[in-house]
Protein backbone atom coordinates (compact mmCIF):
# COMPACT_ATOMS: atom_id res chain seq x y z
CA UNK A 1 0.00 0.00 0.00
CA UNK A 2 2.90 2.23 0.88
CA UNK A 3 4.12 2.62 -2.89
CA UNK A 4 0.72 3.16 -3.98
CA UNK A 5 0.70 6.02 -1.72
CA UNK A 6 3.81 7.18 -2.45
CA UNK A 7 2.84 6.56 -6.60
CA UNK A 8 -0.22 9.19 -6.12
CA UNK A 9 2.14 11.89 -4.30
CA UNK A 10 4.60 11.60 -6.77
CA UNK A 11 1.50 11.93 -9.86
CA UNK A 12 -0.05 14.12 -7.92
CA UNK A 13 -3.31 15.70 -10.40
CA UNK A 14 -1.69 13.86 -13.35
CA UNK A 15 -3.74 10.81 -11.92
CA UNK A 16 -7.74 10.52 -11.89
CA UNK A 17 -10.52 8.21 -11.58
CA UNK A 18 -8.78 5.98 -8.92
CA UNK A 19 -9.98 2.17 -8.17
CA UNK A 20 -8.12 0.46 -5.39
CA UNK A 21 -7.75 -3.13 -4.79
CA UNK A 22 -6.46 -5.67 -3.51
CA UNK A 23 -2.60 -5.43 -4.99
CA UNK A 24 -4.83 -3.81 -8.12
CA UNK A 25 -4.55 -0.13 -8.84
CA UNK A 26 -6.32 1.46 -11.86
CA UNK A 27 -6.51 4.98 -12.60
CA UNK A 28 -7.10 7.50 -15.63
CA UNK A 29 -4.49 9.22 -17.16
CA UNK A 30 -4.43 11.65 -20.25
CA UNK A 31 -2.58 11.05 -23.21
CA UNK A 32 0.02 13.97 -22.78
CA UNK A 33 0.61 12.56 -19.39
CA UNK A 34 1.12 9.12 -20.43
CA UNK A 35 4.65 8.90 -20.95
CA UNK A 36 5.58 10.20 -18.07
CA UNK A 37 3.64 7.77 -16.29
CA UNK A 38 5.35 5.47 -17.78
CA UNK A 39 8.61 6.28 -17.71
CA UNK A 40 7.88 6.47 -13.49
CA UNK A 41 6.11 3.15 -13.39
CA UNK A 42 8.87 1.52 -15.43
CA UNK A 43 12.46 3.06 -14.78
CA UNK A 44 11.68 4.58 -11.05
CA UNK A 45 9.65 1.86 -9.86
CA UNK A 46 10.85 -0.72 -12.17
CA UNK A 47 7.55 -1.93 -13.04
CA UNK A 48 7.54 -4.57 -15.77
CA UNK A 49 5.09 -3.84 -18.84
CA UNK A 50 3.07 -7.02 -18.64
CA UNK A 51 0.47 -6.28 -21.27
CA UNK A 52 -1.85 -3.65 -22.55
CA UNK A 53 -5.50 -4.27 -22.92
CA UNK A 54 -7.75 -2.18 -25.60
CA UNK A 55 -11.38 -2.11 -25.83
CA UNK A 56 -14.22 -0.06 -27.68
CA UNK A 57 -16.77 1.37 -25.47
CA UNK A 58 -19.75 3.38 -26.92
CA UNK A 59 -17.99 6.80 -25.18
CA UNK A 60 -14.32 6.39 -26.80
CA UNK A 61 -11.57 3.40 -26.94
CA UNK A 62 -9.90 2.46 -23.73
CA UNK A 63 -6.34 1.16 -23.65
CA UNK A 64 -5.10 -0.14 -20.21
CA UNK A 65 -1.91 -0.67 -19.40
CA UNK A 66 -0.72 -3.47 -17.16
CA UNK A 67 2.38 -2.82 -15.01
CA UNK A 68 3.35 -5.50 -12.68
CA UNK A 69 6.06 -4.66 -9.49
CA UNK A 70 7.44 -7.80 -9.27
CA UNK A 71 9.06 -7.43 -5.25
CA UNK A 72 5.49 -6.52 -4.29
CA UNK A 73 3.21 -8.31 -6.68
CA UNK A 74 1.36 -5.22 -7.29
CA UNK A 75 -0.21 -4.07 -10.38
CA UNK A 76 -0.30 -0.51 -11.52
CA UNK A 77 -3.26 -0.27 -14.07
CA UNK A 78 -3.06 3.56 -16.23
CA UNK A 79 -6.17 3.57 -18.28
CA UNK A 80 -6.15 6.11 -21.46
CA UNK A 81 -9.61 6.73 -23.00
CA UNK A 82 -9.19 7.99 -26.87
CA UNK A 83 -12.86 9.94 -27.45
CA UNK A 84 -11.41 10.63 -31.16
CA UNK A 85 -12.86 7.01 -32.37
CA UNK A 86 -12.87 7.70 -36.16
CA UNK A 87 -8.72 8.63 -35.87
CA UNK A 88 -7.84 7.26 -32.54
CA UNK A 89 -4.18 8.21 -31.64
CA UNK A 90 -2.26 8.12 -28.55
CA UNK A 91 1.40 8.31 -27.74
CA UNK A 92 3.89 4.92 -28.03
CA UNK A 93 5.53 4.22 -24.97
CA UNK A 94 7.86 2.34 -27.10
CA UNK A 95 10.81 4.53 -26.95
CA UNK A 96 10.80 4.03 -22.60
CA UNK A 97 9.68 0.29 -23.06
CA UNK A 98 11.12 -1.74 -25.84
CA UNK A 99 8.55 -4.52 -25.19
CA UNK A 100 5.60 -2.48 -25.48
CA UNK A 101 6.50 -2.94 -29.71
CA UNK A 102 4.37 -5.73 -29.97
CA UNK A 103 1.39 -4.52 -27.66
CA UNK A 104 1.17 -1.35 -29.70
CA UNK A 105 1.75 -3.03 -33.35
CA UNK A 106 -1.63 -5.69 -31.63
CA UNK A 107 -3.14 -2.68 -30.53
CA UNK A 108 -2.98 -0.87 -34.14
CA UNK A 109 -3.79 -3.98 -35.90
CA UNK A 110 -7.15 -5.19 -34.54
CA UNK A 111 -7.89 -1.91 -33.01
CA UNK A 112 -6.76 0.45 -35.64
CA UNK A 113 -5.06 2.76 -32.87
CA UNK A 114 -2.13 4.76 -34.19
CA UNK A 115 0.76 4.92 -31.81
CA UNK A 116 2.70 8.50 -31.97
CA UNK A 117 6.50 7.95 -32.42
CA UNK A 118 6.15 4.01 -32.98
CA UNK A 119 8.89 2.72 -34.92
CA UNK A 120 7.13 0.00 -36.87
CA UNK A 121 3.33 0.64 -36.83
CA UNK A 122 2.43 -1.92 -39.07
CA UNK A 123 0.04 -4.85 -38.28
CA UNK A 124 0.93 -7.78 -36.27
CA UNK A 125 -1.86 -10.70 -36.52
CA UNK A 126 -2.75 -10.06 -39.48
CA UNK A 127 0.07 -9.23 -41.65
CA UNK A 128 -0.01 -12.00 -43.99
CA UNK A 129 -3.38 -12.48 -43.85
CA UNK A 130 -4.76 -13.47 -47.36
CA UNK A 131 -8.29 -11.44 -46.36
CA UNK A 132 -9.49 -8.03 -46.14
CA UNK A 133 -9.11 -7.79 -42.48
CA UNK A 134 -9.01 -4.55 -40.84
CA UNK A 135 -9.30 -4.08 -37.57
CA UNK A 136 -11.33 -6.66 -36.76
CA UNK A 137 -12.14 -5.82 -33.08
CA UNK A 138 -13.95 -2.63 -33.52
CA UNK A 139 -17.50 -2.11 -33.42
CA UNK A 140 -19.16 -3.23 -36.68
CA UNK A 141 -21.55 -0.54 -38.80
CA UNK A 142 -25.48 -0.94 -37.35
CA UNK A 143 -24.04 -3.27 -34.68
CA UNK B 1 30.53 -8.93 -47.21
CA UNK B 2 26.67 -9.04 -48.76
CA UNK B 3 24.41 -9.97 -45.98
CA UNK B 4 22.36 -12.95 -46.80
CA UNK B 5 18.92 -13.68 -45.27
CA UNK B 6 17.51 -17.14 -44.36
CA UNK B 7 13.75 -17.56 -43.70
CA UNK B 8 12.94 -19.92 -40.97
CA UNK B 9 9.41 -20.63 -41.14
CA UNK B 10 6.41 -20.03 -40.52
CA UNK B 11 6.39 -23.67 -39.96
CA UNK B 12 9.49 -24.92 -38.16
CA UNK B 13 10.10 -28.04 -36.27
CA UNK B 14 11.59 -26.59 -33.10
CA UNK B 15 8.40 -23.81 -32.45
CA UNK B 16 5.46 -24.88 -30.74
CA UNK B 17 3.81 -22.08 -32.15
CA UNK B 18 4.02 -20.96 -36.67
CA UNK B 19 6.29 -18.33 -36.18
CA UNK B 20 8.37 -16.87 -39.23
CA UNK B 21 11.78 -15.60 -38.57
CA UNK B 22 14.54 -13.89 -40.97
CA UNK B 23 18.08 -14.08 -40.46
CA UNK B 24 20.17 -11.93 -41.53
CA UNK B 25 23.64 -13.94 -42.04
CA UNK B 26 27.16 -11.87 -42.62
CA UNK B 27 29.18 -14.89 -43.59
CA UNK B 28 28.20 -17.49 -40.67
CA UNK B 29 27.60 -14.54 -38.17
CA UNK B 30 23.64 -13.54 -37.91
CA UNK B 31 23.50 -9.78 -37.52
CA UNK B 32 20.22 -9.18 -37.48
CA UNK B 33 16.95 -10.75 -37.23
CA UNK B 34 13.02 -9.83 -38.11
CA UNK B 35 10.13 -11.47 -36.92
CA UNK B 36 6.05 -12.16 -37.99
CA UNK B 37 3.64 -14.05 -36.29
CA UNK B 38 -0.35 -14.11 -36.44
CA UNK B 39 0.01 -17.79 -38.70
CA UNK B 40 -2.45 -18.86 -35.77
CA UNK B 41 -4.49 -16.08 -34.33
CA UNK B 42 -7.87 -18.05 -33.75
CA UNK B 43 -9.21 -14.68 -32.13
CA UNK B 44 -9.98 -16.54 -28.70
CA UNK B 45 -10.26 -13.46 -27.03
CA UNK B 46 -13.56 -12.17 -29.00
CA UNK B 47 -14.76 -16.19 -29.15
CA UNK B 48 -14.79 -15.88 -24.97
CA UNK B 49 -17.20 -12.95 -25.24
CA UNK B 50 -19.80 -14.82 -26.82
CA UNK B 51 -19.35 -17.50 -24.24
CA UNK B 52 -20.45 -17.86 -20.34
CA UNK B 53 -17.23 -17.39 -17.95
CA UNK B 54 -17.39 -21.18 -17.44
CA UNK B 55 -17.66 -21.84 -21.24
CA UNK B 56 -14.27 -19.47 -21.61
CA UNK B 57 -12.14 -21.56 -19.04
CA UNK B 58 -12.82 -24.65 -21.15
CA UNK B 59 -12.07 -22.38 -23.84
CA UNK B 60 -8.55 -21.02 -22.99
CA UNK B 61 -7.71 -24.53 -22.41
CA UNK B 62 -7.57 -24.99 -25.37
CA UNK B 63 -4.72 -22.43 -26.39
CA UNK B 64 -1.92 -24.65 -25.57
CA UNK B 65 -1.59 -28.22 -25.67
CA UNK B 66 1.34 -28.35 -23.31
CA UNK B 67 0.64 -25.15 -20.69
CA UNK B 68 -3.47 -26.88 -21.24
CA UNK B 69 -3.67 -25.64 -16.96
CA UNK B 70 -1.88 -22.67 -17.10
CA UNK B 71 -4.68 -20.35 -18.96
CA UNK B 72 -7.40 -21.90 -16.71
CA UNK B 73 -5.73 -21.15 -13.48
CA UNK B 74 -5.14 -17.36 -14.66
CA UNK B 75 -8.45 -17.12 -16.26
CA UNK B 76 -10.30 -18.25 -12.94
CA UNK B 77 -7.75 -15.60 -10.94
CA UNK B 78 -9.39 -13.15 -12.77
CA UNK B 79 -12.39 -13.84 -12.25
CA UNK B 80 -12.18 -14.65 -8.89
CA UNK B 81 -10.03 -11.16 -8.44
CA UNK B 82 -13.45 -9.46 -9.67
CA UNK B 83 -15.26 -10.45 -6.68
CA UNK B 84 -12.63 -11.45 -3.95
CA UNK B 85 -13.60 -15.07 -4.67
CA UNK B 86 -12.07 -17.47 -1.70
CA UNK B 87 -11.72 -21.32 -2.61
CA UNK B 88 -11.84 -24.07 -0.26
CA UNK B 89 -7.87 -25.21 1.34
CA UNK B 90 -8.36 -28.66 -0.58
CA UNK B 91 -8.82 -26.82 -4.02
CA UNK B 92 -5.58 -24.38 -3.33
CA UNK B 93 -3.61 -27.77 -3.00
CA UNK B 94 -4.91 -29.68 -5.88
CA UNK B 95 -4.68 -26.31 -7.83
CA UNK B 96 -1.25 -26.13 -7.29
CA UNK B 97 -0.25 -30.03 -7.74
CA UNK B 98 -1.72 -30.08 -11.35
CA UNK B 99 -0.14 -26.74 -12.18
CA UNK B 100 3.24 -28.05 -11.41
CA UNK B 101 2.96 -31.57 -13.15
CA UNK B 102 2.29 -30.04 -15.88
CA UNK B 103 5.94 -27.17 -15.26
CA UNK B 104 7.51 -31.16 -14.70
CA UNK B 105 6.16 -32.39 -18.12
CA UNK B 106 7.01 -28.94 -20.13
CA UNK B 107 10.08 -28.82 -19.18
CA UNK B 108 11.26 -32.40 -19.67
CA UNK B 109 9.48 -31.86 -23.45
CA UNK B 110 11.82 -28.75 -23.67
CA UNK B 111 14.67 -30.72 -22.19
CA UNK B 112 14.63 -33.30 -24.60
CA UNK B 113 14.19 -31.33 -27.20
CA UNK B 114 16.79 -29.19 -26.88
CA UNK B 115 19.07 -32.27 -26.42
CA UNK B 116 17.85 -33.21 -30.09
CA UNK B 117 18.64 -30.05 -31.73
CA UNK B 118 22.15 -30.37 -30.41
CA UNK B 119 22.99 -33.92 -31.03
CA UNK B 120 22.44 -35.15 -27.42
CA UNK B 121 19.66 -37.62 -28.29
CA UNK B 122 20.12 -39.84 -25.30
CA UNK B 123 19.04 -37.07 -23.23
CA UNK B 124 16.03 -36.31 -25.32
CA UNK B 125 14.88 -40.16 -25.13
CA UNK B 126 15.69 -39.87 -21.52
CA UNK B 127 13.32 -36.84 -21.17
CA UNK B 128 10.68 -37.72 -22.87
CA UNK B 129 10.22 -41.54 -21.47
CA UNK B 130 10.16 -39.80 -17.77
CA UNK B 131 7.71 -37.69 -18.99
CA UNK B 132 5.47 -40.24 -19.56
CA UNK B 133 4.53 -41.26 -15.67
CA UNK B 134 3.95 -37.40 -15.08
CA UNK B 135 1.16 -38.16 -18.12
CA UNK B 136 -0.09 -40.98 -16.02
CA UNK B 137 -0.42 -38.98 -12.72
CA UNK B 138 -2.80 -36.58 -14.84
CA UNK B 139 -4.78 -39.30 -15.95
CA UNK B 140 -4.91 -40.70 -11.86
CA UNK B 141 -5.97 -37.44 -11.14
CA UNK B 142 -8.63 -35.96 -14.19
CA UNK B 143 -8.67 -38.95 -16.54
CA UNK B 144 -7.13 -37.28 -18.80
CA UNK B 145 -3.02 -37.04 -19.84
CA UNK B 146 -4.27 -33.61 -21.33
CA UNK B 147 -6.75 -30.84 -21.01
CA UNK B 148 -7.83 -31.84 -17.93
CA UNK B 149 -10.52 -29.42 -17.29
CA UNK B 150 -9.76 -29.32 -13.96
CA UNK B 151 -10.44 -25.44 -13.23
CA UNK B 152 -13.46 -24.02 -12.03
CA UNK B 153 -14.45 -20.26 -10.38
CA UNK B 154 -14.26 -21.27 -7.14
CA UNK B 155 -12.37 -24.21 -7.25
CA UNK B 156 -11.83 -27.15 -8.90
CA UNK B 157 -13.90 -29.87 -10.79
CA UNK B 158 -12.95 -32.81 -9.19
CA UNK B 159 -11.29 -34.04 -5.97
CA UNK B 160 -8.70 -36.44 -5.90
CA UNK B 161 -9.42 -39.89 -5.00
CA UNK B 162 -7.02 -40.32 -1.64
CA UNK B 163 -7.13 -44.02 -2.17
CA UNK B 164 -4.78 -42.88 -5.39
CA UNK B 165 -2.47 -40.70 -3.66
CA UNK B 166 0.04 -43.77 -2.37
CA UNK B 167 0.48 -44.63 -6.21
CA UNK B 168 1.03 -40.89 -7.00
CA UNK B 169 3.60 -40.77 -4.63
CA UNK B 170 5.37 -43.93 -6.09
CA UNK B 171 5.19 -42.26 -9.12
CA UNK B 172 6.52 -38.71 -8.09
CA UNK B 173 9.25 -40.96 -6.55
CA UNK B 174 10.29 -42.16 -9.29
CA UNK B 175 10.69 -39.47 -11.71
CA UNK B 176 12.63 -37.64 -8.62
CA UNK B 177 15.46 -40.30 -8.93
CA UNK B 178 15.75 -39.80 -12.54
CA UNK B 179 15.32 -36.11 -12.99
CA UNK B 180 18.33 -35.71 -10.18
CA UNK B 181 20.26 -38.05 -12.46
CA UNK B 182 19.41 -36.09 -15.45
CA UNK B 183 20.32 -32.85 -13.68
CA UNK B 184 23.81 -34.27 -12.22
CA UNK B 185 24.40 -35.55 -15.70
CA UNK B 186 23.94 -32.20 -17.83
CA UNK B 187 25.36 -30.35 -14.86
CA UNK B 188 28.56 -32.59 -15.01
CA UNK B 189 28.78 -32.54 -18.92
CA UNK B 190 31.42 -30.79 -20.27
CA UNK B 191 30.51 -31.00 -23.75
CA UNK B 192 27.07 -29.86 -23.29
CA UNK B 193 28.79 -27.07 -21.17
CA UNK B 194 31.10 -26.07 -23.74
CA UNK B 195 28.18 -25.99 -26.46
CA UNK B 196 26.10 -23.97 -24.82
CA UNK B 197 27.79 -21.32 -22.23
CA UNK B 198 27.92 -18.05 -23.91
CA UNK B 199 25.31 -19.33 -26.83
CA UNK B 200 22.52 -16.75 -27.42
CA UNK B 201 23.31 -14.50 -24.11
CA UNK B 202 20.37 -12.15 -23.40
CA UNK B 203 21.90 -9.71 -20.79
CA UNK B 204 19.85 -8.83 -17.57
CA UNK B 205 19.29 -5.18 -18.89
CA UNK B 206 17.99 -6.68 -22.39
CA UNK B 207 15.82 -8.96 -20.24
CA UNK B 208 14.37 -6.04 -18.44
CA UNK B 209 13.62 -3.93 -21.44
CA UNK B 210 12.04 -6.80 -23.29
CA UNK B 211 9.71 -7.36 -20.49
CA UNK B 212 10.61 -11.05 -20.86
CA UNK B 213 9.52 -13.87 -18.19
CA UNK B 214 9.83 -17.08 -16.55
CA UNK B 215 12.70 -19.28 -17.08
CA UNK B 216 14.08 -16.63 -20.08
CA UNK B 217 13.87 -13.74 -17.41
CA UNK B 218 15.22 -15.66 -14.48
CA UNK B 219 18.32 -17.49 -16.68
CA UNK B 220 19.47 -13.37 -17.18
CA UNK B 221 19.20 -12.75 -13.21
CA UNK B 222 15.25 -11.40 -13.03
CA UNK B 223 14.31 -12.89 -10.28
CA UNK B 224 10.08 -12.49 -11.01
CA UNK B 225 8.03 -15.45 -9.88
CA UNK B 226 4.47 -15.35 -9.89
CA UNK B 227 4.08 -18.23 -7.65
CA UNK B 228 6.70 -16.47 -5.21
CA UNK B 229 5.78 -12.44 -6.25
CA UNK B 230 2.06 -12.87 -5.74
CA UNK B 231 1.46 -16.38 -4.19
CA UNK B 232 -1.76 -18.24 -4.49
CA UNK B 233 -3.60 -21.18 -4.30
CA UNK B 234 -1.01 -23.21 -1.99
CA UNK B 235 2.32 -21.10 -3.15
CA UNK B 236 2.04 -19.61 0.50
CA UNK B 237 1.30 -22.95 2.06
CA UNK B 238 4.29 -24.93 0.81
CA UNK B 239 8.49 -24.85 0.30
CA UNK B 240 9.95 -23.77 -2.75
CA UNK B 241 13.31 -22.25 -3.74
CA UNK B 242 13.30 -19.35 -6.54
CA UNK B 243 15.62 -20.69 -9.41
CA UNK B 244 17.71 -17.74 -10.47
CA UNK B 245 20.92 -17.67 -12.63
CA UNK B 246 23.20 -14.66 -14.12
CA UNK B 247 24.20 -15.79 -17.52
CA UNK B 248 21.96 -15.43 -19.20
CA UNK B 249 23.17 -17.91 -22.11
CA UNK B 250 21.63 -21.04 -23.06
CA UNK B 251 22.92 -23.42 -20.41
CA UNK B 252 21.47 -21.16 -18.07
CA UNK B 253 18.29 -21.55 -19.12
CA UNK B 254 18.79 -25.36 -19.44
CA UNK B 255 19.97 -25.41 -15.49
CA UNK B 256 17.30 -23.27 -14.47
CA UNK B 257 14.57 -25.75 -16.44
CA UNK B 258 16.24 -28.38 -14.75
CA UNK B 259 16.90 -27.54 -11.34
CA UNK B 260 12.73 -26.10 -11.58
CA UNK B 261 11.72 -29.27 -12.03
CA UNK B 262 13.65 -30.39 -8.81
CA UNK B 263 11.59 -27.87 -7.18
CA UNK B 264 7.77 -28.57 -8.92
CA UNK B 265 8.79 -31.93 -7.31
CA UNK B 266 8.69 -30.67 -3.64
CA UNK B 267 5.75 -28.74 -4.21
CA UNK B 268 3.88 -31.61 -6.02
CA UNK B 269 5.26 -34.02 -2.72
CA UNK B 270 4.07 -31.11 -0.56
CA UNK B 271 0.32 -31.12 -1.53
CA UNK B 272 -0.08 -34.52 -2.26
CA UNK B 273 0.98 -35.18 1.81
CA UNK B 274 -1.43 -32.07 2.98
CA UNK B 275 -4.44 -33.75 0.80
CA UNK B 276 -3.78 -36.56 3.20
CA UNK B 277 -5.06 -34.15 5.84
CA UNK B 278 -6.73 -31.39 4.00
CA UNK B 279 -10.21 -32.62 3.99
CA UNK B 280 -13.53 -30.81 3.02
CA UNK B 281 -15.39 -29.67 -0.19
CA UNK B 282 -13.11 -28.92 -3.13
CA UNK B 283 -15.61 -26.12 -5.02
CA UNK B 284 -17.65 -23.02 -3.83
CA UNK B 285 -20.87 -22.49 -5.18
CA UNK B 286 -20.67 -19.05 -7.15
CA UNK B 287 -23.67 -18.37 -8.92
CA UNK B 288 -23.22 -14.73 -9.98
CA UNK B 289 -20.08 -12.57 -11.12
CA UNK B 290 -20.28 -8.66 -10.17
CA UNK B 291 -19.57 -6.23 -12.33
CA UNK B 292 -15.95 -5.09 -12.60
CA UNK B 293 -12.65 -6.02 -13.77
CA UNK B 294 -9.88 -8.79 -12.95
CA UNK B 295 -6.83 -9.47 -13.43
CA UNK B 296 -5.16 -13.20 -13.30
CA UNK B 297 -1.95 -14.94 -13.86
CA UNK B 298 -0.15 -17.82 -12.77
CA UNK B 299 3.32 -18.66 -13.49
CA UNK B 300 3.48 -21.23 -16.30
CA UNK B 301 6.45 -23.25 -17.27
CA UNK B 302 6.91 -20.65 -19.71
CA UNK B 303 6.56 -17.46 -17.40
CA UNK B 304 3.82 -15.21 -16.78
CA UNK B 305 0.13 -16.01 -18.08
CA UNK B 306 -1.59 -13.35 -18.16
CA UNK B 307 -5.67 -12.66 -18.34
CA UNK B 308 -7.94 -9.55 -17.89
CA UNK B 309 -11.33 -10.27 -17.79
CA UNK B 310 -14.34 -7.46 -17.44
CA UNK B 311 -17.78 -8.07 -16.33
CA UNK B 312 -21.28 -5.76 -16.71
CA UNK B 313 -22.96 -8.11 -14.27
CA UNK B 314 -24.14 -10.59 -16.74
CA UNK B 315 -22.70 -14.71 -17.01
CA UNK B 316 -20.18 -13.55 -19.97
CA UNK B 317 -17.14 -11.30 -20.00
CA UNK B 318 -17.46 -8.22 -22.25
CA UNK B 319 -13.63 -7.59 -22.67
CA UNK B 320 -11.19 -11.37 -21.85
CA UNK B 321 -7.29 -9.92 -22.80
CA UNK B 322 -5.21 -13.02 -23.11
CA UNK B 323 -1.03 -12.60 -22.67
CA UNK B 324 0.86 -15.63 -23.31
CA UNK B 325 4.59 -15.30 -21.98
CA UNK B 326 5.97 -16.35 -25.65
CA UNK B 327 4.51 -13.24 -26.77
CA UNK B 328 6.61 -11.37 -24.80
CA UNK B 329 9.91 -13.70 -24.76
CA UNK B 330 10.02 -13.95 -28.38
CA UNK B 331 10.82 -10.10 -29.31
CA UNK B 332 13.53 -10.98 -26.80
CA UNK B 333 15.25 -12.68 -29.65
CA UNK B 334 16.34 -9.01 -31.38
CA UNK B 335 18.39 -9.23 -28.77
CA UNK B 336 19.99 -12.79 -28.22
CA UNK B 337 20.73 -13.36 -31.70
CA UNK B 338 22.60 -11.00 -33.19
CA UNK B 339 25.92 -11.75 -33.37
CA UNK B 340 25.78 -15.31 -32.57
CA UNK B 341 27.47 -17.86 -35.12
CA UNK B 342 24.66 -19.17 -37.36
CA UNK B 343 24.98 -23.15 -36.14
CA UNK B 344 23.59 -21.61 -33.13
CA UNK B 345 20.73 -20.25 -34.09
CA UNK B 346 18.54 -22.83 -33.82
CA UNK B 347 19.00 -23.32 -30.08
CA UNK B 348 18.62 -19.88 -29.54
CA UNK B 349 15.59 -19.58 -31.17
CA UNK B 350 14.65 -22.63 -29.32
CA UNK B 351 16.02 -21.28 -26.04
CA UNK B 352 12.46 -19.71 -24.80
CA UNK B 353 11.02 -23.00 -25.37
CA UNK B 354 9.90 -24.83 -28.27
CA UNK B 355 6.54 -27.46 -28.07
CA UNK B 356 5.23 -30.97 -28.46
CA UNK B 357 4.66 -30.81 -32.14
CA UNK B 358 8.41 -30.38 -33.32
CA UNK B 359 9.22 -32.85 -36.05
CA UNK B 360 12.50 -34.25 -37.37
CA UNK B 361 11.96 -31.75 -40.40
CA UNK B 362 14.80 -29.58 -40.98
CA UNK B 363 14.63 -26.16 -42.50
CA UNK B 364 16.53 -26.07 -46.07
CA UNK B 365 17.35 -23.04 -48.31
CA UNK B 366 18.92 -21.71 -51.71
CA UNK B 367 21.99 -20.16 -51.28
CA UNK B 368 21.94 -18.60 -54.73
CA UNK B 369 25.48 -17.17 -54.29
CA UNK B 370 27.42 -20.34 -53.62
CA UNK B 371 26.19 -22.57 -56.66
CA UNK B 372 22.69 -24.52 -55.78
CA UNK B 373 23.58 -25.58 -51.94
CA UNK B 374 21.58 -26.24 -48.96
CA UNK B 375 21.69 -25.17 -45.72
CA UNK B 376 20.42 -27.64 -42.90
CA UNK B 377 20.57 -25.66 -39.96
CA UNK B 378 19.51 -28.90 -37.48
CA UNK B 379 22.69 -30.34 -39.61
CA UNK B 380 24.89 -27.79 -38.17
CA UNK B 381 23.71 -27.48 -34.79
CA UNK B 382 24.93 -31.22 -34.18
CA UNK B 383 27.77 -31.07 -36.16
CA UNK B 384 29.04 -28.37 -34.04
CA UNK B 385 28.35 -30.73 -30.72
CA UNK B 386 30.33 -33.62 -32.73
CA UNK B 387 33.25 -31.28 -33.48
CA UNK B 388 32.95 -30.14 -29.34
CA UNK B 389 32.45 -33.79 -28.40
CA UNK B 390 35.69 -34.70 -30.63
CA UNK B 391 38.22 -32.10 -29.10
CA UNK B 392 37.07 -32.87 -25.31
CA UNK B 393 37.33 -36.93 -25.68
CA UNK B 394 39.48 -37.12 -28.59
CA UNK B 395 37.61 -39.79 -30.15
Amino acid sequence: MAEVEQFIKDMGDKIHAKIEKKRRFYFNVSNDNLPEVADYLFHKMGCRLSTATAMEMYHGIEILYHFSNDKTGQYFCPRVVIKDKKNPKVNSITSIITGAIWIEREMFDLWGIEFIGHPRMEELLTLNNPGNVKQPLRFKEGA
Amino acid sequence: MKANKIPVGPFHPLLEEAEYFELTVDGETVVDIDMEIGWMHRGHEYISEMKTFTQSIFLVERICGICSTSHPIACVHAIEDIDNIEIPLRARYIRSLVGELERIHSHLLWLGLAGHFIGYDTLWMWAWKYREPVLEMFEIISGNRNHYGMMRVGGVAQDVNPEKLVELHKHLDMIERKMVMIAKAAKDDPVLKSRLKGVGVLTKEDAIAYCTVGPTSRASGVPGDVRLDEPTDAYDLVEFERIVLPNGDVYDKLVVRVLEIIESIKICRQCLDKLKTATGQVLNNVKEISPGEGIGRYEAPRGEVFHYIRSDGTNRPIRHKVRAPSYVNIPSFKASCKGIPIADALITLASVDPCYCCTERSLKVVDKNRDPHTLDLLGLSRTKTERIRRTIHGN
